[in-house]
């Protein structure tokens, strides 16, 4: 349920730069997205430099039992490499890290963050995890990922012909607000206290 | 597996004078992907009926609806569910779940619950937050241990100064991460590589949301084209693709199995000792639903016994030993021509070749051709969108001509208005030849598709193409269509113009464990250890074949059966080492399934028997496509939990 973007080029070269390396693919999120055409096109380099031990291209390395299973075959190709080069999100990686505690194992991608797609794999980015609903004051659009500001207590006044002054084709999240909240003819929600944002760390907040 | 949390209820006080002035509530609970793994049904929505309760407010009704965030489902179920005096809805769920709501409902919606912010609990790690998705992966600095996760204060150039005997000076019961990358660092003798690492600087800027949102959207646009689900398995054709039918050398001894299709065995018209000729009936159909069968062989029948099947264990057979000559029975006469023809005639004349469809379901298609409703539309299933396999591509590109004169063959028979064949953009030649072939016929067509399984499916056919939706536990027929594989038109050209039955196909033998792939004209009968070990037998123990594609193929644990007419491949793959592990109710599963059921259900309901529950999730409506086993995080075998259900459901009838 994420983004992995490959680090740039340079990056990963000067990784496995005169090394043996074993890479690792995992697939387990390509329905939402793995760059697999980059990565393959980049590792089939790698191997034309003979520099590549094996290629194991798997899904979810991030549960650990079935890694270790998978791992276990390529052991020799494992043993043979001075660097195990990891093509997924972070997770990943460290997971492949832990068991291969003696190895270099390196990161062949970045992780896009996508803060709120908690859900079924990605809809629409729709919701910021702030731990402090504020959708009941808002005719349930969300102000922290429809406005640019994330501002809780109404329009900036910056917006111009209904649209973002922060992004031209982006739509005023206040005033689909305050459409939605003249809908339902609740606009005296907007006559609530002013709202304070609660900065707190993850884990205060899940405390 | 540890449980977590996505969303708690809001607090008492603060539920409380939410309530105040609002009434007729009506309240919707996010089933799935909620609070624990282990638990059922959604608990806060019980708890917050009770407070409700205890304010005097009256609950017009409640809802408990799986992944409430899937909009596409999410509103067919809404429809028609919030029932007439209800003011209010109360959601409980995520953020996601509340706002697909307020979406949908065109009345107040109000959030019971908070979500909690579990960024970075991604991957399967649910229950450890192990990533922060900061989009500048500091890893091959520090050993593959997170210093922005593992490190209280997110230092990512060494330690605070202030961990005291190993532990972190914020939280005692946690070790401190730069020890713990000092460490891994150490034993792997790469210190000198860290502290000679330039000043890392992070980078705070603001996740782009508009970025993330337009490339999602872009995704999901793709991902749901054409028809709800459906994943991108890794194609690997390029194994064969490009190699150009080859006729494999005639077996010294065929064994036909009396059952290839769908319905009734055949019954033997043959005995031991007989003397047999290419194209002679060896088997007659033994009811409507059945199919003869035909020797692919001159020579004697030795052998009338059970013999190992792909898919049924075993089956009574007809052993002939050829005697190389390949003489043709005098009844392979070709016949009328297409005009002359009527469409009774054209119908027995398929039905006497043993034409069945060849796409692996082995459906007599003599019985296809006579639906019981009026057709419109042919649809020529050209998608092959299994991965490995180029039988049916091979056949478009070298059998061109008599794929399209088969299609009007079935035009004709069923009196369509139009035959469309739909190719996936994954094999632009096909495509080229067949629209130049077709250019000046009027009532045939080419569709180009997206590639994605499983578009072969013809209920995802016809949807894609179409736009048509078979009823649930109906047939194409229902919506005016007749779907028709490459290699079964290609048949029915053949029995017409040449007067042969079925009794050889094209079989794509690949894999990557496979020394020689390639795309073989086989006889039916022809033994598949003979055919792996004429493609130069394989690579390694530890492999799986499999008799069709890597997602709908059977796995043969025994190669001594023989080829059959659904026979579209023989595939060598690497095995696949994984146990099954606990469901975490991810809904992945849900996501990809093309026939928009719940696969998990099937899942759980299968390990507890509980067949009825089967039923009313709608188990018979599943074809089996493998999706959702493929998505599974915790590689659930549910196909095999999914088979083992239907059979259940067809015994309580």
């Amino acid at each position: 349920m994420l983004i992995t973007e490959l680090k740039p080029r340079e990056t990963i070269v000067s990784l496995v730069d005169g090394k043996k390396a074993f890479i690792i693919n995992c697939q387990g999120c390509k329905e939402v997205h793995f760059p697999e055409k980059e990565a393959t096109e980049l590792q089939k380099e790698l191997t034309a430099d003979g520099n590549v031990t094996g290629i194991l291209t798997t899904d979810y390395i991030c549960n650990p039992e079935n890694m270790k299973l998978r791992l276990e075959k390529h052991k020799s190709e494992i043993e043979a490499a001075d660097v195990v080069l990891v093509f997924s999100c972070g997770v990943g990686v460290q997971t492949v890290a832990e068991y291969l505690e003696d190895k270099k194992v390196c990161a062949a991608c970045d992780t896009y963050p996508m803060p709120g797609f908690q859900g079924v794999t990605p809809l629409e980015y729709k919701c910021d995890q702030c731990g402090e609903c504020y959708l009941n004051l808002t005719g349930g659009i969300c102000p922290i990922t429809a406005c640019s500001k994330s501002l809780v207590n109404g329009q900036c006044g910056g917006s111009k012909n209904g649209k973002c002054e922060v992004d031209s084709d982006m739509e005023c999240g206040w005033e689909r607000i305050y459409r939605r909240l003249a809908q339902l003819g609740r606009l005296d929600a907007l006559k609530c206290p002013t709202q304070i944002r609660n900065y707190a760390t993850d884990d205060e907040v899940s405390k | 597996m540890e449980n977590y949390t996505k969303y708690k209820l809001k607090s008492n006080d603060e539920l409380v004078s939410l309530l105040a002035g609002k009434d007729n509530l009506f309240i919707v609970a996010c089933n799935k992907c909620f609070k624990e793994f282990e638990t059922v049904d959604e608990p806060d929505c019980g708890e917050f009926e009770k407070i409700a309760a205890a304010q005097g407010k009256t609950i017009t009704g409640s809802v408990k609806v799986d992944f409430l965030c899937n909009k596409i489902q999410t509103e067919k179920k809404l429809q028609d569910m919030i029932p007439e005096g209800t003011e209010n809805v109360f959601v409980i769920s995520c953020g996601l779940g509340i706002q697909t709501v307020a979406d949908l409902a065109g009345k107040p919606v109000y959030a019971a619950s908070n979500s909690l912010n579990y960024r970075g609990h991604h991957g399967m790690a649910l229950t450890k937050k192990s990533c922060d998705a900061c989009a500048q992966c500091y890893l091959n600095i520090t050993g593959g241990v997170c210093p922005i996760v593992d490190c209280s204060k997110s230092l990512v150039n060494g330690q605070c100064g202030g961990a005291k005997d190993g532990k972190c000076e914020v939280d005692s019961n946690k070790d401190c991460a730069w020890e713990k990358i000092y460490k891994r660092l150490e034993k792997q003798g790469r210190l000198e590589e860290f502290l000679n690492q330039p000043v890392q600087v992070r980078d705070y800027s603001k996740v782009n949301f508009k970025f993330v949102n337009d490339y999602v959207k872009s995704i999901r646009e793709n991902r749901l084209d054409g028809y709800y689900g459906g994943v991108h398995p890794s194609e690997r054709k390029e194994f064969t693709e490009h190699l150009a039918l080859e006729r494999f050398p005639d077996p010294e001894v065929v064994v036909i199995p009396l059952s290839m299709h769908a319905g009734a065995p055949a019954n033997p018209v043959v005995q031991v000792g007989d003397t047999v000729k290419v194209g002679q009936k060896i088997g007659e159909a033994a009811a409507f639903i059945s199919s003869p069968i035909h020797s692919s062989v001159s020579g004697t029948v030795i052998a009338i016994e059970p013999h190992g099947h792909a898919t049924r264990g075993e089956c009574m057979s007809v052993v002939i030993r050829s005697d190389g000559k390949n003489t043709l029975h005098e009844s392979v006469q070709p016949h009328k021509d297409l005009d002359s023809l009527t469409p009774d005639e054209i119908v027995e004349i398929v039905r006497e070749a043993g034409i069945v469809g060849m796409g692996g379901a082995g459906f007599p298609t003599s019985v296809k051709l006579k639906p019981p409703k009026p057709i419109d539309t042919i649809l020529l299933n050209g998608c092959e969108c299994e991965p490995l396999l180029t039988a049916d591509h091979r056949v478009l590109l070298e059998f061109a001509d008599d794929v399209i004169y088969g299609l009007k063959a079935i035009i004709k028979t069923v009196g369509a208005e139009k035959g469309i064949i739909v190719i996936e953009d994954n094999k632009p030649d096909a495509i080229e030849l067949m629209q130049a072939k077709t250019a000046d016929i009027s009532e045939i067509e080419v569709v180009v598709a997206k590639t994605k399984y499983p578009q072969g499916a013809e209920k995802m056919l016809i949807k894609r193409v179409l736009k048509r939706q078979v009823p649930s536990g109906g047939l194409p027929a229902d919506v005016g269509c007749v779907v028709s594989n490459i290699s079964t038109t290609k048949a029915i050209s053949d029995a017409i113009q040449k007067g042969m039955p079925l009794v050889e196909r094209v079989v794509t033998v690949t894999g990557e464990r496979l020394k020689k792939p390639g795309n073989y004209i086989v006889k039916i009968g022809t033994n598949t250890k003979d055919l792996i070990d004429y493609c130069g037998g394989v690579t390694g123990d530890d492999i799986t074949i499999k008799a069709g594609g890597p997602m709908m193929g059977f796995v043969l644990s025994d190669t001594n059966v023989p080829i059959m007419k659904g026979s579209n491949g023989i595939i060598v793959v690497d095995t696949d080492h994984t146990v099954e592990q606990p469901c975490i109710k991810c809904g992945r599963c849900m996501d990809v399934c093309p026939m928009e059921l719940s696969p998990l259900y099937f899942a759980k309901y299968a390990d507890e028997e509980n067949w009825q529950g089967m039923k009313d999730m709608k188990v018979m409506d599943c074809v089996e496509c493998r999706c959702c086993e493929y998505i599974c995080s915790s590689k659930i075998p549910l196909v095999s939990k999914i088979k083992a259900g239907k059979n259940a459901v067809r015994g309580m009838k």
